[in-house]
């Protein structure tokens, strides 16, 4: 290993320069911060955090079509890991936009900064080639979630959301790590692709540290029974690090995941030792949705809803064939720009104060937002699966998927949780046509456009996929 | 075929939508012109639906437009064969009328630009329904005639009933929507495509369980929207909308939905016994049910909402037993009489200023010529009279069944044959014989809409009730003319029972005489005619309940499903998420009772263990899984 430093070329530098941008500009905020007086500090941060990702996201795209293994193979460049970096920008994009919400009194850059520095970590998860860069990755991304959770310091279940997702997070991250140990012990190796040992096959050490690894990346995931923490946690945090946490996290381990079950697990006798993560997928679709049906507040409701989606897009993953990446990544894309809609407007209806997330605030919406009401009801019938809808070519992909790799009890599954999952989003559709006499709660005033054109953005995003469902290629390119 | 340059069937199916956005967008500057617009441009898709006719007479497989493909193995297009132009001149033609008679009805109405807009989106809605050459275009027009539904059985949201019933009609037709997507899910998984022909092409391929699951969703869609046992109760409840949307969407059109679907789907239950066997039985249960349920309404339309639920049933039996023609063929009559029943009951309601109590009218016929020369000729086609319409169809359907083996079937269609006689020509007794004897002299102000506005298309579908069975002669026409589509399937192949005239027609005629005759003797008589007032209060009142309750039926529902589904809920929200329980029940409790209270704060502070050990056992649950598969 000795002198490896000196092979290290500018083209890897060039591979990690998305995150880089990103996690760069995390800094220039708190600088702006120090600065420029408060009340310009909070545009700027806000607006440098814009910038940075539209930039990330436009260099990433050129680096589409190249395949290459930066970092000695620690940083993996395909058609994967720019899909699921571009992913985790556009959430982070309608993220920061999300901030300017009613009642703006907090000190955004501080938000922006750990925003921007999280997305960092989930954007090296999704090129992660190593367990080693995994594992960094997901701590950067972490460690930001524990304090945005908690940013909000004089509210109370903010502060328990912090605390509790501390804890339990610390506890997932411990088991991974436990789980990367075995494996290196085990394979001699930490390059996820060079795991496999055609062979020895799987022997006893392997597979122990492949279960504790996944339970790692199902916390993550929030599968059944690792969800205990998501609604809680979803809960407590500001509405617009909910959305990040619903779809960025949850990018970040899919790619993690995807990585591990199709290049890191011989597959033919893989069945038995991945068969957990398909049960936990199982009983996140059933509990994920029936959970959201006794839910009234609409964050606990999309965290209920965003463990059932989860367990939809891992089932795509059972049985590692092209279809099912191809099936999981239309299906994140199309779920990660319908659950930001469905957070955008929830933001938009919400006060810094997380006043108006219960559903009783929705009644009659339809009759004083019209307009809004219609995208709400746009993104909840996409996340039901309704007919010419993303959400439901994403299904009926995942179901012929499940078919084809005869996974398909999982299929049976996924149509059940759809059937509950139609009363849980019409419960949401009905609360916002319902007629009422008069509206007890406040207008819809936020200080600026950001979060309209975050609602604009994710219903034009969720058209454009309902209407181009072939995914390139190269996008679920892995090198092997 | 492919269609030409001028694509017929696009316009078709353009034209209302472009009517609703006009008139929805323009409202305020047409005023008394909204209708009249409306009229024109379904007028004008009758005419081009009449245009097709060429190229589906001459092309067996009908005119066929691919719009786009939008993923693998599902294209979006637009089919007119035969089965869809038949729905098409009823949807366009019939629809044409009512929306003339509507320019009438609604005149002077707050809304009547949102009601013709509505009108417009629902003649959309029921073109995509009917022709889609797909399952997933089927089910969003299967979607928006229930949105479309619902908006018009609410219009007149001041009134709590409305609203009510609307809510009603759309939470049963959401069961059968979710029905149908399953059934979607299973065919896209099974045969890897959604359009009509390749999976009616390699229907016979799918695993016998599939299909069976398949044909039951799809029949559960067919049940919620077409009325049928046992989602039929928000029918009756519907009748709270306009009289048009009655005539429209719940007798002429989207109610028949059902019957289309089975009849489209033929090569799915033809591969599906089990599940067409269904079919049969709840469209013969459902017919005498709503007959039963008829004879104990006074509500003039709810009257004719109980015979709509009941013919339906017809209709559904016809294709269950897979007489799909006769099925058809009864669709067809059907939408012309019934149409003209509920058309000239809005006439009488209209005139009477609202009143729907039969019993509070009487002696009609001279004031209302035109409504009762069109209704005595409807209720004569819905009854069965010879060679009226309904007599052609009903005949068709009830010999089919026979034909097909299914006697018991035949025997419960005999009966509700003879119960609609009786609860039929009773109402028209009632209502046009005798005197008035309703308190107000129906002193109507007629505005500037000519009387014939309404007079007119109430008299054309009254003679459509007459004359439109005739299509089917000389010799099974519609069955001929459906062949291409059911290929012959439908057609039973000998005589049975001694020929339809001994084994059906002689049987029919009796229930008809019978039916009729006991109504005469009880009604009619100009003894009983004199003592009308005083004996229908009687009468009433000593009705059984478990009639007049609709078998408890409402009640049944709430119990099986409506309590469970909140305790269900409740349940969920005790196991699944804790923190539920501590927001809405356990406060509340723990105010009360302060151990109760104390214990739980104790239980509180150990949450994030509690979470922590669940997270744990999870864990533990892999490693001895690895340890022991190992």
């Amino acid at each position: 290993m000795g002198g490896y430093l000196q092979y290290v070329q500018t083209l890897d530098y060039q591979a990690l320069l998305p995150a880089m941008i990103v996690g760069g500009t995390a800094v220039i905020a708190l600088l702006a911060d120090l600065l420029l007086p408060r009340r310009i500090a909070n545009g700027t941060a806000i607006l440098l955090g814009v910038m940075a990702t539209i930039m990330a996201g436009l260099y990433a795209s050129l680096s589409y079509g190249v395949h290459y293994l930066a970092f000695g193979g620690g940083f993996v460049l395909d058609g994967l890991s720019v899909v699921f970096q571009e992913i985790v920008l556009l959430s982070t994009l309608v993220t920061l936009m999300l901030f300017n919400r009613r009642g703006v009194s907090e000190d955004r850059p501080a938000y922006v900064a750990l925003v921007l520095w999280s997305s960092t970590g989930a954007m090296i998860m999704a090129g992660a080639g190593s367990l080693m860069t995994l594992f960094l990755g997901l701590e950067i991304l972490s460690l930001s979630l524990y304090c945005l959770c908690a940013i909000a310091r004089d509210r109370e279940v903010a502060k328990e959301a912090g605390f509790k997702y501390l804890v339990l997070s610390s506890t997932a991250s411990g088991f991974l790590l436990y789980g990367m140990a075995l494996l290196f012990g085990a394979t001699g190796t930490v390059t996820i692709s060079a795991l496999i040992h055609p062979a020895t096959g799987i022997h006893g050490l392997y597979a122990l540290g492949m279960g504790i690894f996944l339970i790692g990346l199902a916390f993550k995931l929030a599968l059944v029974p690792f969800h205990i923490w998501a609604p809680d946690v979803y809960e407590g945090a500001p509405l617009p690090v909910t959305a990040f946490m619903s779809v960025a996290t949850k990018a970040g381990a899919l790619a993690a995941l995807a990585r591990v079950i199709y290049t890191a697990i011989p597959q033919p006798d893989a069945h038995w030792l991945l068969l957990p993560t398909f049960i936990f997928a199982a009983a996140s679709m059933l509990v994920g949705n029936l959970g959201a049906l006794a839910q009234t507040d609409i964050k606990r409701l999309l965290a209920y809803s965003a463990v059932a989606q989860a367990g939809y897009i891992v089932a795509a993953l059972a049985g590692a064939t092209e279809l099912g990446i191809r099936s999981a990544v239309y299906y994140l894309a199309a779920y990660a720009f319908m659950n930001l809609g469905a957070f955008a407007v929830a933001a938009l209806l919400s006060s810094d104060r997380e006043e108006g997330t219960q559903l009783v605030a929705y009644e009659g919406l339809a009759a004083r937002q019209p307009l809004l009401a219609a995208a709400m009801t746009f993104f909840m019938l996409s996340l039901a699966g309704m007919p010419i809808t993303a959400g439901f070519l994403g299904k009926i992909f995942i179901l012929s998927t499940t078919i084809h790799t005869g996974y398909w009890p999982l299929g049976a599954l996924l149509v059940i949780g759809s059937a509950v999952s139609f009363y849980v989003y019409f419960k949401v559709i009905r609360a916002m046509y319902a007629r009422v006499e008069r509206f007890s709660h406040p207008e819809v005033r936020p200080p600026s456009q950001l979060p309209w054109i975050a609602v604009a953005i994710c219903a034009v995003a969720v058209i454009v996929l309902t209407f181009v469902p072939v995914m390139p290629g190269d996008a679920t390119f892995f090198v092997k | 075929m492919e269609s030409s340059v001028i694509s017929w069937p696009l316009i078709v199916w353009l034209l209302p939508i472009a009517g609703a956005v006009a008139i929805w967008a323009c409202g305020p500057l047409l005023r008394r012109f909204a209708g009249p617009l409306a009229c024109a441009v379904i007028g004008a898709a009758f005419v081009g639906t009449l245009a097709l006719w060429p190229a589906v007479a001459a092309q067996p497989a009908g005119v066929h437009v691919t719009m786009f493909t939008w993923a693998p193995g599902i294209t979006v297009g637009l089919l007119v064969d035969r089965l869809s132009f038949i729905w098409l001149t009823i949807i366009t033609g019939v629809g044409f009328l009512i929306h003339v008679y509507a320019i009438g009805y609604m005149e002077g109405d707050r809304a009547e630009a949102r009601f013709f807009a509505y009108l417009n989106f629902f003649i959309f809605a029921m073109l995509t329904l009917v022709m889609a050459d797909n399952f997933v275009f089927l089910l969003v027009g299967w979607g928006l005639v229930g949105l479309a539904s619902f908006w018009l059985i609410g219009f007149w949201i001041e009134r709590p009933i409305a609203v009510e019933a609307a809510r009603k009609a759309f939470v049963m037709n959401v069961v059968g929507d979710v029905g149908i997507m399953l059934a979607i899910f299973a065919l896209f998984a099974t045969f890897g495509s959604l359009s009509y022909a390749d999976v009616f092409a390699k229907a016979a391929q799918g695993p016998g369980p599939v299909m069976t699951l398949i044909a039951l969703g799809l029949l559960a869609g067919a049940c919620a929207k077409s009325a049928q046992l046992p989602l039929h109760t928000w029918l009756p409840d519907a009748m709270e909308g306009p009289t048009p949307v009655s005539a429209l969407i719940h007798a002429a059109t989207m109610v028949t939905a059902g019957v289309y679907l089975v009849a489209r789907c033929w090569p799915i239950y033809q591969h599906a016994p089990g599940a067409m066997e269904t079919v049969g039985v709840i469209g013969a249960l459902t017919a005498l049910a709503g007959a039963v349920l008829g004879v104990v309404q006074w509500d003039i339309k709810r009257i004719l909402a109980y015979s709509t639920m009941s013919q339906i049933g017809y209709m559904i039996m016809g294709v269950g037993v897979g007489a799909y023609s006769a099925g058809v063929l009864h669709f067809y009559t059907h939408a012309f009489f019934k149409a003209c029943l509920f058309l000239a009951s809005g006439v009488i309601i209209h005139n009477l200023a609202g009143e729907q109590d039969v019993r509070k009218m009487g002696g009609l016929a001279k004031r209302m010529p035109v409504a009762f020369w069109s209704m005595l000729a409807a209720t004569c086609a819905i009854i069965g009279v010879p060679l009226f319409s309904g007599w052609v169809s009903k005949d068709a359907v009830v010999y089919q069944t026979l034909a097909h083996g299914h006697p018991v079937l035949w025997l419960l269609g005999v009966a509700a044959a003879a119960l609609t006689a009786y609860y039929m020509s009773r109402m028209m007794w009632v209502t046009f014989a005798g005197s008035f004897r309703g308190d107000e002299h129906g002193a109507h102000a007629h505005g500037h809409v000519p009387a014939w506005v309404m007079g007119l298309p109430v008299a054309l579908l009254g003679a459509g009730s007459v004359v439109i069975g005739w299509l089917n002669w000389p010799h099974e026409g519609f069955a001929e003319f459906l062949a291409p589509i059911f290929g012959g399937t439908d057609v039973a192949p000998a005589a049975a029972w001694g020929g339809e005239f001994l084994s059906t027609q002689i049987p029919l005629f009796i229930a008809l005489i019978v039916g009729a005759g006991i109504a005469y003797l009880q009604y009619g008589t100009a003894g009983a005619l004199a003592q009308a007032p005083a004996r229908l209060e009687r009468e009433a009142a000593a009705q059984p309940a478990f009639l007049v309750k609709l078998y408890y039926w409402n009640e049944l529902l709430d119990a099986l499903f409506v309590t469970p589904a909140r305790a269900l809920a409740a349940l969920c929200a005790r196991i699944i998420d804790p923190k539920l329980i501590d927001a809405v029940l356990v406060r509340d409790v723990a105010t009360d009772a302060g151990v109760l209270g104390l214990l739980f704060r104790r239980w509180q502070s150990g949450l994030v263990r509690t979470y922590a050990l669940t997270l744990l056992c999870g864990a533990a649950a892999i490693i001895v899984y690895i340890a022991v598969v190992r």
